[in-house]
Protein backbone atom coordinates (compact mmCIF):
# COMPACT_ATOMS: atom_id res chain seq x y z
CA UNK A 1 0.00 0.00 0.00
CA UNK A 2 3.19 2.01 0.33
CA UNK A 3 4.53 1.62 -2.51
CA UNK A 4 1.46 2.44 -4.34
CA UNK A 5 1.15 5.41 -2.21
CA UNK A 6 4.55 6.48 -3.71
CA UNK A 7 4.66 6.04 -7.19
CA UNK A 8 1.45 7.55 -7.38
CA UNK A 9 2.92 10.44 -5.37
CA UNK A 10 6.16 10.31 -7.95
CA UNK A 11 4.06 9.66 -10.81
CA UNK A 12 2.33 12.89 -10.23
CA UNK A 13 4.54 15.06 -9.39
CA UNK A 14 6.60 14.16 -11.92
CA UNK A 15 4.41 14.79 -14.33
CA UNK A 16 3.53 18.14 -13.02
CA UNK A 17 6.91 19.39 -12.48
CA UNK A 18 8.17 17.93 -16.04
CA UNK A 19 5.42 20.25 -18.10
CA UNK A 20 6.77 23.30 -16.40
CA UNK A 21 10.44 22.58 -16.08
CA UNK A 22 10.23 22.00 -20.30
CA UNK A 23 8.43 25.26 -20.61
CA UNK A 24 11.83 26.65 -18.28
CA UNK A 25 14.27 24.89 -20.36
CA UNK A 26 12.75 25.62 -23.75
CA UNK A 27 12.36 29.83 -22.36
CA UNK A 28 15.72 30.14 -21.26
CA UNK A 29 17.21 27.58 -23.80
CA UNK A 30 18.42 25.38 -21.26
CA UNK A 31 19.52 22.10 -23.06
CA UNK A 32 21.67 19.68 -20.88
CA UNK A 33 23.47 18.40 -24.17
CA UNK A 34 23.13 19.42 -27.71
CA UNK A 35 23.07 17.40 -30.89
CA UNK A 36 24.86 17.88 -34.01
CA UNK A 37 23.58 14.59 -36.34
CA UNK A 38 25.43 15.51 -39.18
CA UNK A 39 28.92 15.30 -37.24
CA UNK A 40 27.48 12.92 -35.13
CA UNK A 41 28.96 14.93 -31.95
CA UNK A 42 27.09 15.49 -28.39
CA UNK A 43 28.25 18.55 -26.53
CA UNK A 44 27.60 18.88 -22.51
CA UNK A 45 25.39 22.29 -22.25
CA UNK A 46 23.78 24.26 -24.77
CA UNK A 47 25.94 25.41 -27.64
CA UNK A 48 24.93 27.48 -30.86
CA UNK A 49 26.57 27.25 -33.88
CA UNK A 50 26.71 31.21 -34.73
CA UNK A 51 28.92 31.20 -31.60
CA UNK A 52 31.61 30.06 -32.30
CA UNK A 53 31.52 30.50 -36.38
CA UNK A 54 29.39 32.32 -39.39
CA UNK A 55 25.47 31.65 -39.90
CA UNK A 56 25.94 29.57 -42.73
CA UNK A 57 27.43 26.82 -39.93
CA UNK A 58 23.90 26.41 -38.82
CA UNK A 59 22.97 25.04 -42.40
CA UNK A 60 26.09 22.40 -42.62
CA UNK A 61 25.71 21.29 -39.00
CA UNK A 62 22.33 21.91 -37.81
CA UNK A 63 22.40 21.33 -33.65
CA UNK A 64 19.44 19.80 -32.16
CA UNK A 65 18.37 21.06 -28.54
CA UNK A 66 15.05 18.95 -27.84
CA UNK A 67 16.76 16.10 -26.51
CA UNK A 68 18.60 18.54 -24.25
CA UNK A 69 15.42 20.22 -23.59
CA UNK A 70 13.73 17.07 -22.67
CA UNK A 71 16.47 15.63 -20.61
CA UNK A 72 16.96 19.24 -18.33
CA UNK A 73 13.09 18.70 -17.70
CA UNK A 74 13.56 15.14 -16.86
CA UNK A 75 15.97 15.26 -14.51
CA UNK A 76 14.01 18.23 -12.68
CA UNK A 77 11.32 16.54 -12.48
CA UNK A 78 12.75 13.46 -11.13
CA UNK A 79 13.97 15.39 -8.08
CA UNK A 80 10.49 16.77 -7.58
CA UNK A 81 9.05 13.19 -8.49
CA UNK A 82 11.58 11.51 -5.43
CA UNK A 83 10.74 13.98 -3.11
CA UNK A 84 6.77 13.92 -3.11
CA UNK A 85 7.64 10.29 -3.17
CA UNK A 86 8.46 10.47 0.32
CA UNK A 87 5.53 12.54 1.64
CA UNK A 88 3.40 11.46 3.73
CA UNK A 89 0.26 10.18 2.52
CA UNK A 90 -1.59 12.90 4.22
CA UNK A 91 -0.22 15.65 2.64
CA UNK A 92 -0.21 14.57 -0.65
CA UNK A 93 -4.01 13.24 -0.45
CA UNK A 94 -4.90 17.67 -0.14
CA UNK A 95 -3.45 18.47 -3.39
CA UNK A 96 -5.95 18.71 -6.29
CA UNK A 97 -5.77 16.05 -8.58
CA UNK A 98 -6.51 18.56 -11.29
CA UNK A 99 -3.10 20.12 -11.49
CA UNK A 100 -2.56 17.22 -13.13
CA UNK A 101 -3.89 18.16 -16.26
CA UNK A 102 -4.09 21.80 -15.89
CA UNK A 103 -0.27 22.26 -15.38
CA UNK A 104 0.48 20.43 -18.94
CA UNK A 105 -2.66 21.84 -20.41
CA UNK A 106 -1.10 25.48 -19.59
CA UNK A 107 2.51 24.37 -19.95
CA UNK A 108 1.28 23.00 -24.03
CA UNK A 109 0.05 26.96 -24.68
CA UNK A 110 3.04 28.04 -23.52
CA UNK A 111 5.02 25.92 -25.67
CA UNK A 112 2.36 27.21 -28.55
CA UNK A 113 3.25 30.74 -27.37
CA UNK A 114 7.35 29.94 -27.48
CA UNK A 115 7.35 28.60 -31.09
CA UNK A 116 5.27 31.72 -32.40
CA UNK A 117 8.42 33.32 -33.47
CA UNK A 118 8.48 30.96 -36.50
CA UNK A 119 5.22 31.89 -37.66
CA UNK A 120 6.19 35.77 -38.17
CA UNK A 121 9.27 34.73 -40.44
CA UNK B 1 2.46 0.94 -37.56
CA UNK B 2 2.96 1.57 -34.24
CA UNK B 3 1.30 5.03 -34.92
CA UNK B 4 -1.72 3.63 -36.23
CA UNK B 5 -2.08 1.22 -33.46
CA UNK B 6 -1.72 4.39 -31.07
CA UNK B 7 -4.16 5.89 -32.52
CA UNK B 8 -6.52 3.67 -32.84
CA UNK B 9 -6.26 2.79 -28.90
CA UNK B 10 -6.42 6.32 -27.56
CA UNK B 11 -8.84 7.22 -29.86
CA UNK B 12 -10.85 5.01 -28.68
CA UNK B 13 -9.93 5.11 -24.83
CA UNK B 14 -11.28 8.80 -25.31
CA UNK B 15 -14.78 8.09 -26.77
CA UNK B 16 -15.74 5.27 -24.33
CA UNK B 17 -14.38 7.78 -21.31
CA UNK B 18 -16.69 10.65 -22.57
CA UNK B 19 -19.47 8.84 -24.17
CA UNK B 20 -22.84 9.35 -22.52
CA UNK B 21 -23.14 7.04 -19.37
CA UNK B 22 -26.59 6.99 -20.18
CA UNK B 23 -26.17 6.06 -24.07
CA UNK B 24 -28.88 3.78 -25.85
CA UNK B 25 -27.67 0.01 -25.98
CA UNK B 26 -27.01 -0.92 -29.71
CA UNK B 27 -25.61 2.97 -30.66
CA UNK B 28 -22.79 3.88 -31.37
CA UNK B 29 -21.66 5.21 -28.54
CA UNK B 30 -23.63 2.81 -26.34
CA UNK B 31 -20.90 0.34 -28.29
CA UNK B 32 -18.42 2.35 -27.01
CA UNK B 33 -19.42 2.41 -23.69
CA UNK B 34 -19.54 -1.33 -23.80
CA UNK B 35 -16.21 -1.99 -24.67
CA UNK B 36 -13.93 -1.70 -21.43
CA UNK B 37 -11.64 1.28 -22.24
CA UNK B 38 -9.45 0.48 -19.07
CA UNK B 39 -7.13 -2.76 -20.35
CA UNK B 40 -5.93 -0.05 -23.52
CA UNK B 41 -3.99 2.02 -20.42
CA UNK B 42 -0.95 -0.80 -20.55
CA UNK B 43 -1.28 -1.12 -24.60
CA UNK B 44 -1.16 2.92 -25.16
CA UNK B 45 2.10 3.25 -22.57
CA UNK B 46 3.67 0.73 -23.96
CA UNK B 47 2.60 2.28 -27.75
CA UNK B 48 3.17 5.80 -26.93
CA UNK B 49 6.72 5.13 -25.51
CA UNK B 50 7.75 3.15 -28.59
CA UNK B 51 6.34 5.78 -30.92
CA UNK B 52 8.34 8.68 -29.26
CA UNK B 53 11.77 6.58 -29.17
CA UNK B 54 11.10 5.46 -32.92
CA UNK B 55 10.31 9.36 -33.67
CA UNK B 56 13.39 10.27 -31.59
CA UNK B 57 15.65 8.13 -33.48
CA UNK B 58 13.88 9.25 -37.24
CA UNK B 59 14.14 13.26 -36.15
CA UNK B 60 17.87 12.92 -36.55
CA UNK B 61 17.34 11.84 -39.99
CA UNK B 62 14.66 14.51 -40.69
CA UNK B 63 17.24 17.14 -39.32
CA UNK B 64 19.81 16.51 -41.45
CA UNK B 65 17.89 15.29 -44.76
CA UNK B 66 14.50 17.34 -44.52
CA UNK B 67 15.12 20.39 -41.79
CA UNK B 68 17.58 21.87 -43.92
CA UNK B 69 15.71 21.71 -47.00
CA UNK B 70 12.78 23.17 -45.26
CA UNK B 71 14.66 25.95 -43.94
CA UNK B 72 15.67 26.95 -47.40
CA UNK B 73 12.72 26.78 -48.72
CA UNK B 74 10.77 29.33 -46.34
CA UNK B 75 8.54 26.69 -44.53
CA UNK B 76 8.89 28.38 -41.36
CA UNK B 77 5.13 27.59 -39.89
CA UNK B 78 5.51 23.92 -40.77
CA UNK B 79 9.22 23.95 -39.10
CA UNK B 80 6.95 25.51 -36.25
CA UNK B 81 4.22 23.27 -36.58
CA UNK B 82 6.62 20.41 -36.23
CA UNK B 83 8.67 22.00 -33.30
CA UNK B 84 4.96 22.61 -31.21
CA UNK B 85 4.79 18.37 -31.90
CA UNK B 86 8.42 17.72 -30.18
CA UNK B 87 7.11 19.73 -27.13
CA UNK B 88 3.77 18.13 -26.81
CA UNK B 89 4.78 14.82 -27.09
CA UNK B 90 8.09 15.35 -24.63
CA UNK B 91 4.90 16.41 -22.25
CA UNK B 92 2.76 13.61 -23.11
CA UNK B 93 5.59 11.09 -22.21
CA UNK B 94 6.33 12.55 -18.60
CA UNK B 95 2.58 12.19 -18.17
CA UNK B 96 2.71 8.45 -18.79
CA UNK B 97 3.12 7.28 -15.41
CA UNK B 98 0.32 9.58 -14.11
CA UNK B 99 -1.90 8.49 -16.84
CA UNK B 100 -1.23 4.46 -16.00
CA UNK B 101 -2.23 5.14 -12.22
CA UNK B 102 -5.31 6.80 -13.16
CA UNK B 103 -6.37 4.15 -15.27
CA UNK B 104 -4.76 1.38 -12.45
CA UNK B 105 -7.66 2.25 -9.98
CA UNK B 106 -10.94 0.29 -11.08
CA UNK B 107 -13.31 2.79 -9.72
CA UNK B 108 -11.32 6.58 -10.35
CA UNK B 109 -13.68 7.95 -7.65
CA UNK B 110 -11.81 11.50 -7.04
CA UNK B 111 -9.86 10.67 -9.97
CA UNK B 112 -12.62 10.46 -12.26
CA UNK B 113 -12.37 13.86 -13.97
CA UNK B 114 -8.83 13.77 -13.97
CA UNK B 115 -8.38 10.57 -15.54
CA UNK B 116 -10.47 11.51 -18.43
CA UNK B 117 -9.21 14.63 -18.97
CA UNK B 118 -5.46 13.26 -18.85
CA UNK B 119 -6.65 11.15 -21.77
CA UNK B 120 -7.95 13.46 -23.89
CA UNK B 121 -4.83 15.77 -23.54
CA UNK B 122 -2.56 12.44 -24.67
CA UNK B 123 -5.35 12.26 -27.60
CA UNK B 124 -4.51 15.37 -28.52
CA UNK B 125 -1.39 14.91 -28.55
CA UNK B 126 -1.00 11.72 -30.95
CA UNK B 127 -3.68 13.27 -33.13
CA UNK B 128 -1.53 16.55 -33.64
CA UNK B 129 1.68 14.00 -34.04
CA UNK B 130 0.19 12.16 -36.20
CA UNK B 131 -0.83 14.89 -38.52
CA UNK B 132 1.70 17.54 -38.52
CA UNK B 133 3.96 14.47 -38.99
CA UNK B 134 2.11 13.68 -42.34
CA UNK B 135 2.26 16.99 -43.29
CA UNK B 136 5.54 17.79 -43.09
CA UNK B 137 6.09 13.95 -44.77
CA UNK B 138 3.77 15.47 -47.58
CA UNK B 139 5.36 18.80 -47.81
CA UNK B 140 8.17 18.20 -50.17
CA UNK B 141 5.64 17.23 -52.91
CA UNK B 142 4.07 20.98 -52.54
CA UNK B 143 4.41 22.58 -55.74
CA UNK B 144 6.25 19.83 -57.49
Amino acid sequence: MRSSHAFRSFAFAYGTAFAVLYVVALKLDLALFTVYPSLGVVLLGTHHSRDVAGPSMAFLAPAMYWYGWTATAALGALMFGFIAALLPERWTRRIWPGWLWVVPALAMIACVYLTLPWFRL
Amino acid sequence: MVAVALLGAITHQTLATWAPAQARPGSFFGRFRAVASAPYANAIVVLYAVSALLGGIVYLYFRIDIGPDLERAGHWQILGLFDIKEHFISIGLALLPAYWVCWRQPRAGELARTRATLTSILAFIVWWGFLIGHVVNNIRGFGA
